[in-house]
C-alpha cells in the first residue's frame, strides 16, 4: 500500500477530484489517493451490496410528486454513482418488483449501497485534505 | 432457506446473483448486518484490533437490535 499524501501534496483540487471519483465508482477516490487495498475492499463491499439489492428486486428510486420521502430515497439511491446510472439503463425493470417477497430488502440494500458510497466520498475528501490517514 | 427459483426475476444481467441469495428474512437481515458492519468497521476503525472490535459491536447491535424490535412487535397483529 502506498504512503499517504503529504501536506504539500494535498490541495483542494485534488480533494474534490478524489471526492467526485469516489462518487463515480466505489473506492475510486481512495485508489486515486494511493489507498489501494482499502479502495478494493470498499469497491467490493459497496458493489456487492448494490448487486444484492438489484437481485432482490429492489427499486432504484425516482422522485414522485407529493411523496417527499421519495426525494430522500432517490438521493440515497443515486449515491452509488455509475452503478446506479448503469443499472437504470441496463435492467429491465428499475422500479423493482413490488410483489416480490424480497422487494423491501432489495430497496434497503440499494439505498444502503448509495449511502455507503456517499460516506466514501466524504472520507476520500478527508483523506485528501490530510485529516485522516 | 428457500431458493429464489419461484420468483419473477426482472433484474436483467444481474439476475444470476439471485440464485445464491436467500429469501429468509432473518438470513437477509444477517447478510445486511454483515456487509454494513464490515464497511463501517474499516471506514471508522484506526487499526486492525479497533476494526475487529467495531465490527463485533455494530454486527451484534444490528442483529440483536433487529431481533429485539421483532420480539417487541410480536404482540401487535399485522
Amino acid at each position: 500500500m502506498s504512503e499517504p499524501l503529504s501536506l504539500s501534496e494535498t490541495t483542494p483540487a485534488k480533494a474534490w477530484t478524489a471526492t467526485v471519483l469516489a462518487w463515480v465508482f466505489p473506492g475510486l477516490g481512495h485508489f486515486y489517493l494511493g489507498k489501494r487495498r482499502r479502495a478494493l475492499f470498499y469497491a467490493a463491499v459497496v458493489t456487492v451490496t448494490f448487486l444484492f439489492g438489484i437481485s432482490l428486486e429492489g427499486r432504484l428510486d425516482t422522485p414522485e410528486p407529493g411523496a417527499p420521502l421519495t426525494y430522500l430515497a432517490t438521493f440515497a439511491s443515486l449515491g452509488s454513482g455509475l452503478l446506479s446510472i448503469l443499472a437504470r439503463l441496463l435492467i429491465e425493470n428499475p422500479r423493482g418488483n413490488v410483489l416480490s417477497v424480497t422487494y423491501e430488502y432489495g430497496c434497503m440494500f440499494l439505498r444502503t449501497a448509495g449511502l455507503m458510497n456517499l460516506l466514501l466520498a466524504l472520507d476520500a475528501f478527508d483523506v485528501a485534505m490530510g485529516r485522516k490517514p | 432457506m428457500t431458493p429464489l427459483s419461484g420468483r419473477a426475476i426482472s433484474a436483467g444481467p444481474f439476475s444470476a446473483l439471485a440464485t445464491f441469495l436467500p429469501v429468509d428474512h432473518f438470513l437477509l437481515m444477517v447478510l445486511y448486518a454483515l456487509l454494513l458492519s464490515m464497511f463501517l468497521a474499516v471506514l471508522w476503525g484506526s487499526d486492525r484490533p479497533a476494526r475487529l472490535r467495531l465490527f463485533a459491536k455494530i454486527f451484534g447491535a444490528l442483529v440483536i437490535g433487529g431481533l429485539a424490535v421483532a420480539w417487541l412487535m410480536y404482540p401487535f397483529p399485522s
